[in-house]
C-alpha cells in the first residue's frame, strides 16, 4: 500500500510559512530568553508598551519608514509612469530600456556609496529628503520597466482612436489613459512602497544612522544584541506589507520585467 | 470632390510601403478598398487620418489641405478591426465619448445617444459594460462612438475582419443604412470581395504599396489581376 | 508643441535613470585612479595593482557568484518540484494567500530569523540541548557566520524560492501547460516525458531571463551577507562598502576599484541579457 504523502509536505509548508511570523511575534513578547532554556522568564505585553512610551523610538522609525516609503512609491510611480511612455514609443526604445536596467540590477549599497559624495554637496546626506531621493532613484527604474508592457500596440490604437475622435493631449491622458493604467498604477505603487520599505544598504548609506527606518533599527538593535527589540521591530516591518496582501495579493506580484 | 489624395507616399526604413497615392471622392460615398494583409492599405489609412506623417504628397478634405493638421483637428476618424471600446465605460458613456470631449450639456448628449443607439438597433444594452456585449453589439457601439461625432470622413479597416459569418451579414447592411442614414462619407477597407462590392459605391484594389480605383463596378470585375473572374469561374463550373 | 514635452520628458529620464548612474560610476572611476579623493595626489595605477596582486576581490567575486549560483538553484529547483508536486492544491483559496505570505519578508527579517534560529544561542540549538544532543553552545555547529555560507544560503532561499513558486505559478497557467501536457501525453508521452519536454521547457524557456536577474540581484545582495557571513571571504557588496567605509583613508580607493569592477561585470551583463536584438517588425 502506498502512503499518500502529500498532505504531510502540505503541512509542512504552511508551517514553514507560519513559522517565521509566529516566531517573531512571539519573541517580540519575551524578554530574558537566556540559553538553554526553551520557555524565557517573562511573556507579555512589556516590549509592545515600551514603543509606544516611544523610549526606544520605534514608533518614530515606524512614522518616518512609512513617510519615506509613501513619497518614494508616489513619486516613482508617477514619474515612471509619465516618462516611460515617451521610452517605450520612442524609436531607440531598446538602447532607453538598456540604460534603464543598469542602475536597476547594480547593488543598491554599492551605487549610494558611489553617489554618496554627491549627496553631500547637495546637502541631500543624513536626512530623510535624502534618504527619499536616494530610493527615487533606484525605485525609479523599477516604476519604469514595469510599465514596459503598458504600452503596447493596444493602447497606442486607444490613443489613436481618441485622437481622431477629436480629443485633445489632455483629455485623451485623463479620460482614457489613466482609466486604463490603473490597475498597474495601484500594482507598481505597491510595488515601489516596499522597495522602499525593505530598503537597508542604501538608506544607511544616505541616511548615515540620523534617518533611522525599521530596517536600520532592526540592524540596530541585532548589533547591540537586543532580539526582543529586534523582533518588534520586525513585526512592524511585516505587518503592514501582509496588511496589504491579504486586501489584494494580486498587487504584490507582477514580473519585473 | 470631396476627398483628394495626392502623391502620398510612405517608406519604413527603406521599404516603401505606399507607393504614389492618387485618388479622389465624392460625398457621401463609400469606397472599398480590397487588399490582402501587408498590402500598405492599414498605413495608407492612417496617413489620411494625420496618425502616420505621409513622406510625401498631400491630403485635401472639401478643398482644404489638411496633411499638416493634427489628427484631433481633422474631423476623420479612423477606426480599427478591434471594436477598441473603452473597458472602463458602458455602452452609453463609449458611444457618447466624443460629444463628452466637445463637452456638450448633458440633455444634448442623451438625446443623440438615444437616437443612435435606436438606429444601432442597441436598445436596452445602454448600461452594459463591453465585456456584457457580443462581437457584433460590440463593433455596433464602436460605428455609433464614431458617427455621433459627424465625421466628415469615415475610416474603417477591415471592421467586420473578427465576426462570425452571421453577424457580418447583418452588420454589412446595418453598414448600408447607416451610411444612408447619416450621410456618411467613407473608405472602406476589407479583403473579403463579396463585402467589397457589395458595400462600395465605388472599388479600389491595392497590391504592394499601389492603389487602382476602378471606373465602376464592371471595370474592376473585369479585371484579371482582382481575381474577381477567378472566382465566378469556380462558382460558374460548380453548375 | 508635442515634440517639446516630448524632449523635456526624455531630459527627466536621462537626469533620473541615466546621469546618476554615469556620475557614481565616473566618480568611483577617478576616485580608484586615484585623481580624486583627501589623500590622493593624482593619477595613479597603485590602487588597481594593490587590487589585483591582493586578489581579495576576485575571491570574494567566486565567493559570491558560487553562494548566489546554489541559492538559485535550490529556490529554482524547490520551486520547480513544488509546482510539479503541488500545483492543485496551491490554487486553493488558503493556501494561495499562505503562498504570498512570504513576499512580505524583507531581507534584513530574514536575516535576523535565520539567525535567531541558527546561531548558537538560537532556537535549534536550545532544542539539540534539551533533546541531549549538545552540551555546549559550541558544540553546535557553525550555520551562522559559517565558512560554508550555509545561513546566507538559507536566507537567499527563504526570500527567493517562494517568489519562484508564484513565478512558475504564473507561468504555468499563462503558458497553459496544463493543455499541452495533456495533449502530450495523447501523443504518447509518458509521465516523466512530459516533465521533461514539456513543464521544464517551458517553464525555463519562459522565465530564464529573470533567473539570471536574481543571480545578479543576490551577487550584490547587501543585508543578508552583511549579518550572517563571515569575516573572510566576504561577499560583493559587503567587502566593496567596508573598504570604502572604513577609516583608513588610504585603502578607499581601492574598494572604488572593487566597486568599478562589480559595475562593469554587472553592466556587462545586462547588455548581454537586455540587448540581444529581437526581430524588429513594423506595421503596414
Amino acid at each position: 500500500m502506498r502512503l499518500n504523502w502529500k498532505p504531510f509536505i502540505l503541512s509542512l509548508f504552511v508551517i514553514l510559512v507560519l513559522f517565521p511570523f509566529a516566531f517573531m511575534v512571539l519573541l517580540s513578547f519575551m524578554s530574558g530568553w537566556r540559553f538553554p532554556d526553551l520557555i524565557p522568564e517573562y511573556m507579555g505585553l512589556n516590549n509592545w508598551n515600551t514603543i509606544l512610551g516611544s523610549e526606544v523610538g520605534l514608533l518614530e522609525s515606524f512614522f518616518s519608514s512609512l513617510i519615506i516609503s509613501l513619497s518614494v512609491a508616489i513619486i516613482s510611480t508617477l514619474t515612471g509612469f509619465l516618462l516611460s511612455r515617451t521610452v517605450y514609443y520612442h524609436p531607440r526604445k531598446r538602447v532607453l530600456t538598456l540604460l534603464t536596467y543598469f542602475p536597476y540590477i547594480l547593488a543598491p549599497v554599492v551605487f549610494a556609496a558611489c553617489l554618496s559624495y554627491f549627496f553631500l554637496k547637495l546637502g541631500l546626506f543624513g536626512n530623510i529628503t535624502g534618504v527619499i531621493v536616494a530610493q527615487f532613484l533606484i525605485a525609479f527604474p523599477y516604476a519604469l520597466l514595469f510599465f514596459s508592457s503598458f504600452w503596447n500596440k493596444k493602447i497606442r490604437s486607444y490613443e489613436d482612436l481618441v485622437a481622431t475622435l477629436g480629443g485633445s493631449p489632455v483629455q485623451k491622458f485623463i479620460k482614457v489613459i489613466l482609466p486604463l493604467a490603473k490597475s498597474m498604477l495601484l500594482m507598481c505603487f505597491f510595488q515601489t512602497f516596499l522597495i522602499s520599505w525593505f530598503e537597508y544598504g542604501l538608506t544607511s548609506i544616505i541616511g548615515v544612522g540620523k534617518v533611522q527606518t525599521l530596517t536600520i533599527k532592526v540592524f540596530l538593535f541585532i548589533k547591540e544584541s537586543n532580539y526582543y527589540y529586534g523582533a518588534l521591530a520586525c513585526c512592524l516591518l511585516i505587518f503592514p506589507p501582509i496588511i496589504l496582501l491579504y486586501f489584494n495579493k494580486r498587487y504584490v506580484f507582477k514580473n519585473p520585467i | 470632390m470631396f476627398l483628394e489624395v495626392r502623391n502620398l507616399t510612405k517608406s519604413f526604413k527603406k521599404e516603401q510601403v505606399v507607393k504614389n497615392l492618387d485618388f479622389t471622392l465624392d460625398a457621401h460615398q463609400t469606397l472599398s478598398i480590397l487588399g490582402k494583409s501587408g498590402c500598405g492599405k492599414t498605413t495608407m489609412l492612417k496617413m489620411i487620418a494625420g496618425l502616420v506623417k505621409p513622406d510625401n504628397g498631400e491630403v485635401l478634405l472639401a478643398g482644404e489641405a489638411v496633411t499638416l493638421k493634427k489628427p484631433e483637428k481633422r474631423n476623420i476618424v479612423y477606426l480599427y478591426q478591434e471594436d477598441l471600446l473603452f473597458p472602463h465605460l458602458n455602452a452609453f458613456e463609449n458611444i457618447a465619448f466624443g460629444l463628452r470631449l466637445k463637452k456638450l450639456p448633458q440633455a444634448k448628449i442623451t438625446e443623440e445617444v438615444d437616437k443612435i443607439i435606436v438606429s444601432l438597433e442597441l436598445e436596452g444594452q445602454a448600461t452594459k459594460m463591453p465585456n456584457q456585449l457580443s462581437g457584433g453589439q460590440r463593433q455596433r457601439v464602436s460605428f455609433g462612438r464614431a458617427i455621433i461625432t459627424n465625421p466628415s470622413l469615415l475610416l474603417l479597416d477591415e471592421p467586420f475582419g473578427s465576426l462570425d459569418a452571421g453577424t457580418r451579414k447583418r452588420m454589412q447592411t446595418l453598414f448600408q443604412n447607416l451610411t444612408k442614414t447619416y450621410n456618411i462619407t467613407s473608405l472602406f477597407i476589407t479583403h473579403d470581395l463579396k463585402e467589397a462590392l457589395l458595400i462600395g459605391d465605388k472599388i479600389g484594389f491595392m497590391k504592394a504599396g499601389n492603389l487602382k480605383v476602378y471606373e465602376d463596378k464592371n471595370a474592376f470585375i473585369n479585371d484579371t489581376t482582382t481575381g474577381v473572374q477567378e472566382e465566378i469561374n469556380f462558382w460558374e463550373s460548380l453548375n | 508643441m508635442k515634440n517639446k514635452s516630448e524632449n523635456i520628458s526624455l531630459g527627466l529620464f536621462v537626469l533620473i535613470g541615466v546621469v546618476p548612474f554615469a556620475a557614481a560610476f565616473g566618480y568611483a572611476i577617478l576616485y580608484s585612479f586615484g585623481i580624486i579623493g583627501v589623500v590622493n595626489t593624482g593619477f595613479t595605477l597603485e590602487f588597481w595593482k594593490a587590487v589585483i596582486a591582493s586578489g581579495e576581490f576576485f575571491k570574494s567575486f567566486l565567493y559570491s557568484a558560487v553562494i548566489a549560483f546554489i541559492s538559485l538553484l535550490i529556490s529554482v529547483g524547490g520551486a520547480l518540484w513544488i509546482i510539479l508536486k503541488f500545483r492543485n492544491q496551491l490554487e486553493r483559496k488558503f493556501l494561495s494567500y499562505i503562498s504570498y505570505l512570504p513576499l512580505a519578508i524583507p531581507g534584513v527579517v530574514a536575516a535576523f530569523f535565520t539567525l535567531q534560529l541558527f546561531s548558537k544561542g538560537g532556537f535549534f540549538s536550545r532544542i539539540s540541548y534539551n533533546l541531549g544532543w549538545t552540551e555546549t553552545t559550541v558544540e553546535f555547529p557553525d550555520l551562522v557566520n559559517d565558512a560554508y555560507a550555509i545561513g546566507i544560503i538559507l536566507a537567499f532561499t527563504t526570500i527567493v524560492l517562494p517568489f519562484f513558486v508564484l513565478l512558475f505559478m504564473n507561468v504555468y497557467k499563462n503558458e497553459r501547460i496544463q493543455e499541452l501536457s495533456i495533449l502530450a501525453q495523447a501523443l504518447g508521452a509518458k509521465k516523466n516525458q512530459v516533465v521533461r519536454k514539456v513543464f521544464l521547457p517551458i517553464l525555463l524557456q519562459k522565465t530564464w531571463v529573470l533567473i539570471v536577474l536574481y543571480f545578479i540581484f543576490l551577487l550584490g545582495a547587501y543585508e543578508i551577507p552583511l549579518i550572517l557571513g563571515q569575516e573572510a571571504p566576504q561577499m560583493l557588496s559587503v567587502l566593496i562598502i567596508r573598504e570604502i567605509k572604513q577609516y583608513d583613508l588610504t585603502k578607499i580607493s581601492e574598494g572604488y576599484v572593487a566597486a568599478v569592477i562589480y559595475t562593469v561585470i554587472v553592466t556587462l551583463a545586462a547588455i548581454m541579457l537586455f540587448l540581444p536584438k529581437k526581430h524588429g517588425a513594423y506595421e503596414t
